[in-house]
């Protein structure tokens, strides 16, 4: 009888450990087929990467722009604020959102947010929507978060936020911060 | 290659405990204030409506999903309901993960973590140190395949990340990756504005050494190709998980760059289960050794 029950405990441990074998297999298929296109082809399609992170910059004497955000306290004294201490949730892509919302990526996929289609449509079509069209709201969003910190009587709450774009023109010769434009919103 | 339940389970307790603590403290509150329409959803984040995208960066929104997490994470972090835990934690990290994407730039940091829950989603990684097989819900069963091909898969997975990422700049870039100026100009491009992380400035000191960079660029190139010898050799594994650790600290004071999930994820390369049975029969040992001490004592 005991031997019987135990014969039956094996078999079903048997079956169970060859659908284990089977579900591995296709556990195996389901990540990595996609993850070899996305490296085939060079394309992050979410949820799979293919790794271009650190690809590095084609072309380097064509310069580069970046970004640095400032704050203005109403005691009228100028900070720098890191993004990072905003919004933490964003680690490693504050740059990369900033950069968008000045190109008005967010314009520009396939399928917008209906009030950005709104918003292009009010400016006659994208390409004649100003540049950094949302970014004010970024800014805003980011100096409302800074305020909320503080008590409302602080003289270190800001009274505006602003993002100062420079130009890097290439080259190693630490020729890096030429100041291009400013973006700035009032709190 | 460990083939034992206790590995696989305490594989899940350490990424599930890994993820809940960045969860813990990251302000989903503050991310819930950006607007909506700088969102560019990503790959398969672009199937869901802007409704819910409407709904969900809202305070209460975002604080429903970060408490969905915290409590799916936690009960896969001690093993409660495992198997359904590892599912709920896998899909709600996966919709997180592509939500942040949706704001910035596709990095892959995160992205052996979301694969590595996928994997112990599906998977009887609760067979072992967790409630469920405490309270006798479980059972580990004989063979090892079971619970050791996940943790090869698992590893797989992140020499993948390492590999592949080493083969795509050979690929696009070509030999002219180890250009002098490729390093020197990479790292003072992410050293430049205040949106980074970090603030470091050693980037504007690799201009003076640039003729040796090439040098350390092959040598990281290398190390990424040569990642996947440590799934098959222990002393390739030390040598490259040791590397592992200073390129990805080296990125961060140089380039402003971290991974800190792609090291954290380093923890399955780790046979735990041999770790534990060691300190269980140290700790059995001292016990043993405990009375006859106080006996000998007494005698004395």
């Amino acid at each position: 009888m005991r031997q019987t029950q135990e014969t039956n405990l094996d078999d079903r441990h048997a079956e169970e450990d060859r659908r284990a074998l089977v579900r591995y297999a296709v556990l195996t298929a389901v990540l990595f087929i996609p993850l070899f296109l996305a490296f085939v082809s060079t394309r992050n399609l979410y949820p799979f990467a293919a790794s271009t992170m650190m690809l590095g910059i084609r072309d380097t004497q064509r310069g580069q722009t970046y970004y640095v955000l400032r704050g203005e306290k109403v005691s009228g004294e100028t900070i720098d604020l890191p993004p990072i201490k905003l919004t933490n949730a964003l680690t490693g892509r504050s740059w990369s959102l900033v950069r968008a919302a000045v190109e008005n990526q967010s314009f520009k996929i396939r399928s917008p947010h209906p009030a950005n289609i709104r918003l292009a449509a009010a400016y006659d079509g994208l390409d004649k929507l100003p540049r950094a069209a949302r970014l004010e709201e970024l800014l805003r969003a980011w100096g409302e978060i800074y305020n909320s910190r503080l008590s409302g009587s602080s003289n270190q709450r800001l009274k505006s936020i602003r993002l100062d774009a420079y130009r890097w023109e290439g080259g190693l010769n630490g020729d890096y911060d030429r100041f291009v434009e400013s973006w700035r919103a009032e709190l | 290659m460990p083939t034992d339940a206790t590995t696989l389970g305490m594989v899940r307790a350490g990424v599930c405990g890994f993820i809940l603590c960045e969860l813990l403290l990251t302000s989903f509150s503050d991310l819930s204030r950006l607007p909506v329409t700088l969102l560019r959803p990503t790959g398969a984040m672009q199937i869901l409506p802007w409704r819910l995208y409407d709904l969900l960066l809202t305070s209460g929104g975002m604080l429903t999903l970060k408490w969905l997490m915290v409590l799916s994470l936690f009960a896969a972090t001690v093993g409660c309901l495992t198997s359904l835990t590892t599912k709920t934690s896998a899909l709600l990290f996966v919709f997180y993960e592509g939500l942040l994407r949706s704001f910035g730039h596709f990095n892959h940091d995160e992205m052996p973590a979301v694969y590595i829950l996928i994997v112990l989603a599906l998977t009887p990684c609760g067979d072992a140190f967790s409630l469920d097989s405490w309270r006798g819900k479980t059972r580990p069963r004989r063979s090892g395949i079971v619970y050791g091909y996940p943790i090869l898969l698992m590893r797989m997975l992140l020499a993948w990340s390492y590999f592949s990422s080493a083969l795509i700049k050979l690929r696009v870039a070509g030999l002219s990756y180890l250009s002098p100026d490729n390093l020197p100009n990479l790292a003072i491009f992410h050293s430049l504005d205040n949106l980074h992380d970090t603030h470091f400035r050693l980037a504007f000191w690799l201009p003076h050494v640039r003729q040796y960079t090439p040098i350390f660029v092959a040598l990281v190139l290398l190390w990424e190709l040569l990642f996947p010898l440590a799934l098959f050799f222990k002393r390739a594994r030390l040598i490259t998980l040791a590397l592992g650790i200073v390129f990805h600290l080296g990125t961060i004071f140089f380039m402003n760059i971290f991974f800190p999930y792609h090291l954290a994820m380093y923890l399955v390369f780790v046979d735990w289960g041999r770790w534990l049975r060691k300190v269980e029969d140290y700790l059995s040992a001292s016990r043993l050794r405990s009375p006859s001490k106080g006996s000998l004592e007494g005698k004395a």
